[in-house]
């Protein structure tokens, strides 16, 4: 029964609809018209979206064992014990990595055990680099803290592996 | 590895979600290992291997591999392992297989779920600081 009467009032509905937008549409009609069909479509469109962000979070709270991968952002507050890489690493003022960080860019403000393989880094006052730091372009704050090498080799790695390879 | 679960016992639970420190994994985030948190962990991305927060939520494409232990799970999203929380939602676009040890269990129509749902007391998952070897 229920079904049915949904089958009428929808029909009933539709009717007010056809009915009520004509006074208006005597005063504006096209700009009704076109509103109207855009209001349906933006939530559909934008829902998907808004519902998978690409950026990671890793709070201070959380702490990860393991290996950390992403083709996006992340960005980092807590304790990672293992290897990180992402296109773009953020590493806050308390969080703590062991392992290694890779990825085109990456901002340290925090403390790093390990080492860092970045096209671009960024080692800010508050920041504690232990171990190699293999960059094409790096920026250091005055206050930075740094046990290790910085070798400006980031992308020349493998070519001379492979030179490597071939010469033997 | 013996990882406390449900560390902070005498918070009374579902307080205060909103003061939770938010973690989330995005959408092309992959994490191999074990994720650890006091508080909220959203994933959007995948994980394999081993969760244990206060409030753990698994968005709708996010897919997660292994054994999540939480106060709090919501799944929406794709879900292979077992799960040991007090209050448990699947979402209606979850899709779960495995076991679910719950006190509380809320499913959403539509959603997917292949396997067995242990309901447990509050004092099992209090006293709950190894997880049973129950690998189905």
């Amino acid at each position: 029964m229920t079904m049915f009467n949904r089958n009428d009032k929808a029909g009933d509905t539709s009717a007010t609809t056809t009915a009520t937008p004509t006074p208006a549409a005597s005063a504006s009609p096209t700009p009704v018209d076109a509103k109207r069909p855009q209001a349906y479509a933006q939530p559909l469109a934008a829902q998907p979206s808004s519902g998978a962000p690409s950026v990671s979070v890793i709070s201070k709270a959380l702490k990860i064992t393991g290996q950390l991968e992403s083709t996006e952002d992340i960005q980092i507050e807590g304790e990672v014990e293992g290897d990180v890489r992402a296109n773009s690493v953020s590493v806050g003022p308390n969080a703590r990595i062991k392992g290694t960080v890779r990825g085109e860019q990456v901002q340290l403000s925090g403390a790093v055990d390990g080492k860092i393989e970045a096209k671009k880094v960024v080692l800010t006052r508050t920041a504690k680099m232990s171990g190699d730091v293999i960059h094409q372009d790096i920026t250091i704050e005055s206050g930075a803290f740094i046990d290790g090498h910085c070798r400006p080799e980031f992308g020349k790695a493998q070519p001379f592996k492979a030179d490597k390879s071939n010469a033997a | 590895m013996s990882v406390p679960l449900f560390r902070d016992k005498t918070r009374p639970f579902g307080s205060d979600a909103a003061l939770l420190p938010l973690s989330q994994l995005g959408a092309a985030a992959i994490v191999t290992g074990i994720l650890d948190t006091d508080g909220e962990l959203a994933v959007h991305g995948s994980v394999l291997g081993r969760i244990n927060a206060e409030r753990f939520v698994l968005c709708e494409r996010g897919y997660v591999e292994g054994d999540v232990v939480a106060r709090d799970v919501h799944i929406g999203g794709r879900l292979n392992g077992r799960v040991f929380a007090l209050n448990v939602t699947l979402g209606d676009t979850a899709d779960v297989s495995g076991r679910i040890f719950h006190n509380t269990v809320t499913v959403a129509r539509g959603a997917r779920f292949e396997g067995r749902m242990p309901w447990r007391p509050t004092s099992y998952f209090e006293a709950l600081d190894q997880l049973p070897e129950t690998r189905s």
